[in-house]
């Protein structure tokens, strides 16, 4: 086998390879908690009566500066968001930089600005570091290390039939924003990254609602929403029906994706946060989420339910429902 | 004295097939009985002279039943054992799983239709009239054997007038399940759209408020229909605008033959297919000028037509003044026809202003089937009502299902040697539609008694939901699962029906997942025996946007254009020739440089070699439309607009080894643009097109040693393309084939899937050479 670029796009292809290669050769994979073979946002490590969750994530962005954000605030936002999805309040990060030769040293300066006020936003120290430099000009690659207290970790396999699906935002801005920029590609808006960390949105919900009522949580960064809706109901093994008409998306964005061919909830987002939670609770979580700068245009989007299992299905008007599957990567047209 | 005991398979069953048996053995001195069995064959025993039994065998076959085909019989010489006369035995639920199949849905027959009009019958005016030789039968039956109780007739249990008509072996409803009249019987009923009950006789109203301009939805034998008066363009418009429909061509029901003949031209053949049992949709061809509203069918050179094939249907007209209903299906785009009248309230209240249904069920929904005859002969669109269940001959003896396609899909069971195609099924990128799916399938399997299954055939696309539907059952029942390429399979179907062991085949079509990942649907392919090889294809152009250019063409134009043009000039192009297609875009000129900006990045490009996306684009670049709203609707309007071209320019498409090289038919369109008319220009690119493909199939059929060239996919119902095509072939002395009873299109794709996986099975082709 060689390795592609679809290995790396999030989707069934890089699935495999995940558990087929990576998880085969790897013997020791947990310490007492969740570890490797969950394959969820990151790990959890019992600690007294609490647990230290632990996740690390690489950043290869490319541009490096992009509407709405740069490879610093999102190395950030990515780590502190893999711990919030756990369920786990941000304690320290690390921070990796890997910078080709001839990087220059005035654009690593305003990285590391973001870096600090993302950080600062949280808030979340940057405990300790690496830095490389290598010949091929790579620009910049940023691996940030976190860890992290819950209370309660929280897993992505949760979610429990009749719940109520939630997210935190408008969904499809980081993709759409990125390639069409990119690309060069210019629409009449100028599209903007959702870049940000989140852990303030589950924090809300979690002092509205008790850790225990959320009962699943995904940020839904590469393969977007469908990815993470995929993954929950899969590793559930429930199935979930969500309503097109209610998953937000700005006009923008949907224009762009429409245009392009590209559906806004296959692309990353890298601000928002996917939650299964007690139907009881709902409403009070919407409300939270809401008062919350990061989570104003928070919905409910749909729900958990029995049929289906592994599978999600989106009901889209009168064209009634259709399953919503992860992206595959490549365009493969179907349309007679 | 002799006796025998006679095993009859074929359509045996909901014929009346056993009374005729009954007539025939009292004719000859017979005694024994007669009797059904529960996987649709008929069992005999008969006791008698040996002349006597051998003249009952030659009536058996020779004064049959109308609607009645003996496959197979089996006789066996048994110890006499002394009966008294000859009598119709209970059905028996035993059977060895044979051949025989019970008939499809019949129209009313022509004593029914008397009957139907006579004051002094018993069911006159009575619109659920039936015999054993006309009347719903796929539609009604739960199960074998055919028996009153394995149909949706069990609910309504017969007076004692019908019983002694159901009873008498001498009368025309002599065991024919569905019989019923006014005491006993279903009945219309006549709502509002919320739910009220309107008095008098429903069937009368409904007919008035069609005449007055309202739309009513009705339920008929396989499914709800909306009507409306087709004269009227304001209440056709108002349909369309209900249906979200804005263009695609409405179905009509006329009268009679004689109101077809007043609007559309009708040849002898379709004109036997009309008035046939099966009473399909024909697109028949438009007369001009077009008497009726053009927004029946905007844009096309056809008109598609049936006859009344229910007794509901002759007394609507009956009772209305207008003579032309349209007649469509009841559902929103893309989901099943409503069949059930709980859900027709639901679905259809903001649709329909009233509604006529009756009460009885409709098990097995069964839309009209869709016909055209392109060159001279029968092209079946859509294979459902009046065809379905009815099997297509295979030289392989394996229990299989082949699940087809994804759009305008239908399924297929092969058992002992056939494949029964099931009836349509739909756009199964609908969960909805899905559904449906699953339980035809399960439907299918019953009434065939097909219970193990050797293999499940798909298609080689990874994401139907047809293709993950067959895995999941393929693992469920532990059964072996194999994906065909999609062209592989419509040259398979010609060979199915024909029976052929090796073909040159051309497969044009919208779209079908190619071995190496790319859109195939252009395509020059050998298929025998012993090996599959794709020899030649429209040479790939990209697609910007993937799915969206089926949608908007020009997208396709752009990029078929881009092979040959730097983005400056095909800006240029576009500007000059059919700027009002950059308005057409959802999102006009930013779209437009979006798909530019696509084309030269590659951002979401898909390659295709589809003949399909090429004559859509052809219909952009000559202003024919610029938008899809169904399926097939840039071609179809361009092979309309063709047909107003009369003189053959003589384009030529170069083909350089393997590929054909349509960019270069674009270069010189664009160089006749100004000269010639563009209906001319229309006309000639059909018959390039065609040309092109007749001789590179001709030159390769010499290579190979072939002696006939196939055709299928969707073009293949243009008529233009396909008549040139057969031309070319016959004047080179090799046979044409194309399909008359299985559909070209992806509805018939089944059949193919069916007959690779017999191949497969015997060891013919392998894996390898059905996917790579
Ligand atoms: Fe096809
Ligand atoms: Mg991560
Ligand atoms: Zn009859
Ligand atoms: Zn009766």
């Amino acid at each position: 086998m060689k390795i592609r670029l679809e290995h790396g796009a999030g989707g069934e292809v890089m699935e495999e390879l995940l558990r087929d290669v990576i998880l085969k050769n790897l013997t020791l994979k947990s310490a007492g908690g969740v570890g490797l073979d969950a394959l969820d946002d990151g790990a959890t490590i019992p600690f007294g009566d609490k647990h230290i969750v632990f996740t690390i994530d690489g950043h290869t962005v490319k541009p490096i500066f992009f509407p709405g954000g740069d490879i610093g605030r999102l190395a950030v936002s990515g780590t502190v968001n893999d711990l919030a999805v756990m369920g786990a309040k941000p304690i320290a990060l690390a921070n990796s930089m890997i910078i080709g030769e001839g990087f220059d040293g005035d654009d690593l300066v305003r990285i590391l600005r973001s870096m600090d006020e993302t950080a600062k936003e949280v808030p979340v120290p940057i405990v300790t570091g690496d830095t490389k430099v290598v010949e091929e000009g790579i620009g910049m690659f940023i691996i940030t290390a976190g860890i992290g207290i819950a209370e309660r970790p929280i897993s992505d396999a949760g979610a429990q039939i009749g719940d109520v699906i939630l997210v935190s935002g408008t969904i499809g801005d980081h993709g759409i924003a990125l390639m069409s920029h990119r690309e060069g590609i210019s629409f009449e808006t100028e599209l903007k990254s959702d870049v940000a960390p989140v852990w303030e949105v589950v924090e809300a919900v979690a002092k509205a609602i008790g850790w225990e009522n959320i009962h699943a949580m995904k940020d839904p960064t590469r393969g977007g929403l469908s990815n993470a809706l995929n993954e929950m109901a899969r590793k559930a093994n429930v199935g979930i029906l969500i309503r097109e008409a209610d998953v937000p998306v700005r006009p923008e964005v949907r224009a762009a994706s429409e245009m392009l061919g590209i559906s806004p909830f296959d692309v990353a987002n890298e601000g928002k946060v996917v939650m299964s939670v007690a139907r009881e609770f709902a409403e009070e979580a919407l409300e939270a989420m809401r008062k919350t700068e990061k989570g104003r245009n928070a919905a409910i989007i749909g729900e958990v339910i029995g049929e289906y299992r592994g599978k999600v299905l989106m009901e889209t008007g009168i064209g009634g429902k259709r399953f919503l599957e992860p992206p595959v990567g490549d365009p493969i047209p179907r349309v007679c | 004295m002799r006796a025998y005991r006679i095993k009859v398979q074929g359509i045996v069953q909901a014929v009346g097939f056993r009374p005729f048996v009954y007539r025939i053995a009292h004719a000859h001195n017979l005694r024994g009985y007669v009797r059904n069995l529960g996987d649709a064959g008929v069992e005999i025993v008969v006791e008698g002279r040996e002349e006597d039994i051998e003249a009952f065998l030659r009536d058996l076959y020779t004064r049959k039943p109308p609607l009645a085909r003996i496959d197979r019989l089996e006789r066996k010489e048994i110890p006499p054992q002394g009966f008294d006369r000859f009598y119709i035995e209970k059905s028996s639920q035993e059977g060895e799983g044979g051949n025989s199949i019970i008939p499809p849905d019949i129209a009313i027959c022509e004593d029914c239709l008397r009957e139907l009009f006579d004051p002094a019958n018993k069911r006159y005016m009575y619109p659920f009239i039936v015999c054993t030789n006309c009347g719903p039968r796929f539609t009604i039956i739960e199960d074998l054997p055919y028996d009153r109780e394995n149909t949706t007739m069990k609910e309504f249990s017969m007076c004692d007038f019908c019983e002694s008509e159901y009873k008498d072996p001498l009368n025309r409803r002599y065991h024919a399940e569905p019989v019923c009249c006014p005491v006993c019987g279903p009945s219309y009923r006549l709502y509002t759209n919320d739910g009220q009950e309107i008095t008098g006789d429903p069937l009368k109203k409904a007919a008035k408020l069609i005449d007055k301009g309202y739309i009513v939805a009705i339920k008929g034998i396989g499914g709800i229909h909306l009507a409306c008066d087709a004269t009227r363009e304001d209440i056709v418009a108002e349909l369309r605008r209900r249906t979200f429909r804005p263009q695609k061509p409405f179905a009509i029901m006329a009268r009679d033959l004689e109101t077809v003949k007043s609007f559309a031209y009708v040849s002898p053949e379709e004109e036997e297919e009309l008035m046939s049992y099966r009473r399909p949709i024909i697109a028949l061809r438009k007369k001009d000028p077009f008497p009726l509203p053009d927004n029946l069918a905007p844009g096309l050179h056809t008109i598609g037509v049936m006859l009344p094939y229910a007794a509901t249907h002759y007394l609507l007209f009956h009772h209305s003044k207008t003579p032309v209903y349209v007649m469509t299906s009841a559902n929103y785009p893309g989901k099943p026809m409503v069949k059930d009248n709980e859900e027709a309230f639901k679905e259809l209240r903001e649709i329909a202003d009233y509604f006529l249904l009756h009460n009885r069920k409709i098990l097995n929904r069964a839309d009209d089937s869709v016909v055209r005859f392109v060159d001279g002969k029968r092209a079946v669109i859509r294979r459902s009502r009046g065809f379905v269940p009815l099997p297509i001959e295979i030289p392989f003896e394996y229990n299989g299902l082949a699940v087809g396609a994804e759009l305008m899909n239908a399924f297929g069971i092969a058992k002992g040697g056939k494949v029964y195609p099931s009836q349509y099924i739909g756009n199964t990128s609908k969960v909805e539609v899905l559904e449906f799916m699953r339980e035809a399938i399960a439907h299918f399997r019953r009434i065939l008694r097909v219970k193990e299954l050797d293999l499940i055939v798909a298609d080689l696309h990874p994401s139907y939901n047809t293709t993950k539907l067959a895995m999941e059952i393929a693992n469920e029942l532990n059964v072996e699962f194999l994906q065909v390429q999609h062209h592989y399979a419509h040259v398979a179907s010609v060979m199915a029906e024909h029976g052929l062991e090796e073909v040159v085949g051309i497969a044009l079509d919208g779209v079908g997942y190619g071995t190496d990942g790319k859109v195939w649907g252009g395509e020059v392919i050998y298929l025998g025996y012993e090996d599959v090889e794709r020899l030649a294809h429209i040479a790939y152009y990209p697609l910007p946007g993937g799915d969206i250019a089926s949608y908007y063409p020009l997208r396709a134009l752009m990029g078929i254009l881009s092979k040959v043009y730097d983005v400056e000039e095909l800006e240029g192009i576009i500007r000059g020739y059919c700027p009002r297609a950059i308005e057409s875009l959802k999102y006009g000129e930013t779209e437009f440089k979006v798909a530019l900006g696509q084309l030269v990045r590659g951002i979401n490009v898909a390659y295709a070699s589809s003949t399909g996306r090429v004559l859509d684009a052809l219909a952009v670049l000559l202003n024919v439309v610029y938008r899809r709203h169904y399926e097939g609707e840039p071609a179809m309007k361009l092979e309309s607009f063709a047909m107003k071209g009369k003189n053959d320019l003589k384009l030529e498409v170069p083909v350089e080894g393997k590929t054909i090289k349509v960019e270069e038919l674009f270069v010189d369109v664009l160089d006749l643009l100004e000269k010639a008319s563009p209906a001319d220009i229309a006309y000639s690119v059909h018959i390039a097109m065609a040309r092109t493909f007749a001789e590179v199939a001709v030159e390769k059929a010499r290579e190979f040693g072939v002696k006939a060239v196939a055709l299928s996919g969707g073009v293949a119902y243009n008529e233009l393309i396909t008549k040139t095509i057969r031309k070319i072939v016959e004047a080179n002395g090799l046979r044409f084939y194309s399909t008359y009873e299985v559909p070209r299109g992806d509805n018939g794709i089944n059949v193919g899937q069916a007959f690779l996986g017999g191949l497969y099975l015997e060891g013919y082709l392998s894996r390898d050479d059905l996917t790579m």
